[in-house]
Parts: structure tokens; sequence; C-alpha cells
């Protein structure tokens, strides 16, 4: 009977209320609307946040290229327990020869 | 003619369990045969029978669903349990990497300097690409959002571009992550600090990718006419992934990136 009543409050504000097929929605983004407002949320909010978010890394990266830290070989780095699966077994996946020294130093030295 | 006397799905018989088990057994032994005997080809058979297997089996829900009308309310239920049981399982799978982090990083041993970071490396500055990465993940949020509620309302061209926005913004973050690991001035073999942190971020960025293709699929599926205002589980469920995968970026962000320097 209460259900009754709020669906014909509903129709007399003349709300169009989605489909209740929606049990489930992230907590922070989920709110009842219109995909209007996703839209809007996505282009003048969202979009450029990240806008702003790259502004920030390139003004970042514009501000100087640090020299490499000398090489100190520490015995709980670069360790080599046992050889990489992969080449000479003594790169890691991502390395790179110029931040990334070897456990004898730098490669490109 | 028989009919069926309920809403249940009573699949037909399927090889394609079979094949997904064989295909595990593949890559898991296939990854011990590349580690200890130097031989890819166990591993290279078990990926591709892992793919195919994959491609099929849901090719063949999406048949019994979408086209045969197998998914009535009932049936689709026990897909919603099933999926929210996934991603606890996997939210249980990213504990365990966490747990390991702080583990290592609350008491740090005297081998690493007695403080954490350890001596010798030189974090991430968390103010930059990482922050980055966090605004491209949470405007996917918001951009799946935006596309879960089109197709509610039935507003196909929505659905399509706040699909492929939210696509995009998962492979950027993928393309930022790749250069972030190549600049990064630590590699996964410098202490338990490069350990925790690639295992993690790596197994994050795996389940990016995942998701980016889950929501591609629907991508696809939606520019077929698959999907209805009031039918859409598969949609739906990609959706959660992705809001999943966003929640274990904020949480390695707050813990290995920032408290972490």
């Amino acid at each position: 009977m209460a259900a009754g009543a709020v669906s014909r409050l509903s129709r007399l504000l003349g709300q169009s209320r989605p489909p209740r097929g929606r049990p489930m929605s992230s907590g922070s983004h989920g709110e009842e609307g219109s995909a209007l407002m996703g839209k809007a949320l996505t282009f003048f909010v969202a979009l450029p946040g990240v806008g702003v978010s790259m502004l920030n890394v390139f003004l970042k990266a514009q501000h100087g290229e640090h020299k490499r830290p000398e090489f100190i070989p520490y015995p709980h780095l670069r360790l080599r327990s046992k050889p990489f699966p992969w080449g000479d077994g003594n790169h890691s996946l991502f390395l790179n020869p110029h931040v990334n020294p070897l456990p004898t130093g730098y490669e490109d030295e | 003619m028989t009919h069926q006397m309920h809403a249940y799905h009573m699949v037909n018989p399927s090889p394609w369990p079979l094949t997904g088990a064989l295909s595990a057994l593949l890559i898991t032994s296939g990854l011990m045969m590349w580690f200890h005997s130097n031989s890819i080809f166990l591993l290279v058979l078990g990926l591709i029978t892992n793919i195919l297997t994959m491609f099929q089996w849901w090719r063949d829900i999406i048949r019994e669903g979408t086209f045969q009308g197998h998914h009535t309310p009932i049936v689709q239920k026990g897909l919603r349990y099933g999926m929210i049981l996934f991603i606890i399982s996997e939210v249980l799978f990213f504990t365990g990497f966490f747990w390991a982090f702080y583990h290592s990083s609350l008491v740090p041993t005297t081998e690493l300097g007695g403080y954490w970071p350890p001596a010798g490396i030189k974090p991430l500055n968390p103010l930059e690409v990482p922050l980055l990465n966090t605004a491209v993940l949470l405007a996917s949020g918001v951009s799946v959002t935006w596309a879960h509620h089109s197709i509610l309302e039935k507003d196909r061209i929505n659905a399509i571009q706040a699909l492929i926005v939210t696509i995009s913004l998962g492979l950027y973050f993928t393309l930022l992550q790749i250069m972030e690991y190549y600049e990064s001035p630590f590699t996964i073999a410098d202490s338990v600090y490069g350990s925790t942190f690639f295992m993690a971020t790596g197994f994050h960025g795996f389940h990016v990718i995942i998701g980016s293709s889950f929501l591609f699929i629907c991508l696809m599926r939606q520019l077929k006419f698959h999907f209805t205002s009031n039918h859409h589980f598969g949609f739906e469920a990609a959706a959660w992934y992705w809001h999943f995968v966003d929640v274990v970026w904020l949480f390695l962000y707050v813990s290995i990136y920032w408290w972490g320097s």
C-alpha cells in the first residue's frame, strides 16, 4: 500500500525513474540520475582533471633531468638468486641501461 | 517436443571446462619448464589453449543468453552472485600482496638499513605520473557510469561514446604504466621493495588489461545490439570489474606510492 502511494507520488512529480535493474554501483560515482549528468561529469570534471594532471607531469618533467645516483654495490639490491629465464639471465624485464645498473655497475659507463 | 517446466538453465554438455582445466595444467607446468628447463613450448601451448577456451566458452554463453533466451531473471541472479564472488576472490588475491608489502615495510630489516624505502632506493614521486594515473582511472569510473546510464536510457550513441572513452582511458593508463616501468630507477630484483612494488602493481596492470578487454567486448556487443535497457548483465559485470580495478589502484597509490615513499 505504501509502495502504491510512493509510485503515485512519483508520477505526480513527473519523474521518470530508471528501471530497478541496477543493484550495484560504485559508491563514489553511482548517482541516481540521467546519462546526461554522467556525460557532463565526464567531459567537465573527469577529463579536465586528467588534463590538469597531464599538465602537471609535463611541467615537472621540464624541471630538469637529474644526474643518476652513483653506483654503490649494496648487497640487498640487484639480487640474482636465480638467473632470469630470458636473455643472459642478468637483465630484468624492463631494464633501462641508463638508470638501472647491473650487479656489477651501470652498463653504459 | 518436451518443454522445461522451470526457469533455470540446464546447460548443454560442453568441452570448455575440460579444455580450460587442461590449459591451466599446461600453463603451470609450462612456467616450470621455462624457469628450470629453458623451454617455452608447454607455456605457449597452454596460453593458446587458454585463449581458445575463453573465446569459445564466453561465445557460447553469449549465444545461450542473448540469442537463445536462457538467461531468465533467476539465471541472471545466479550470474550476479557468481561475478560478485569472483571479485571477492580477487580482492583476497590482492590482499595477499598488500600484506606482503606492509609486512616488509612497517618493520624494515637491518639489511635494508632499518628504514623504508630501503637504502639505495629512490622511489617514484607520487605527485607525478602516479597522480595522473589516479586521475585517469577515476575519470574512467565516471565514464563507465555514464555508459551504464546511457544503456538504461536506451541511448545507443551515448553508450558507445562512453564505452570508447572508458576503454581509451584504460589503454592510456596501461601505456603510462609501461613507460613508468621502463623509466623506473629500481627493478624487481632490488630488495623486497622492488619485489612488493612490481608484484602488486604488475598484477594490477594485468587486471587493467583484462578489464579493458572485457569492456572492449562489451563495446563490440553494444555495436551489435546485444544489450537491452533492462538486460545487459555482461556490461554490468564488466563495469563492476572495472570499479574493482579502480579501487585496487587507489589502495596501491595510497599504500605503496604515497605512504611507502
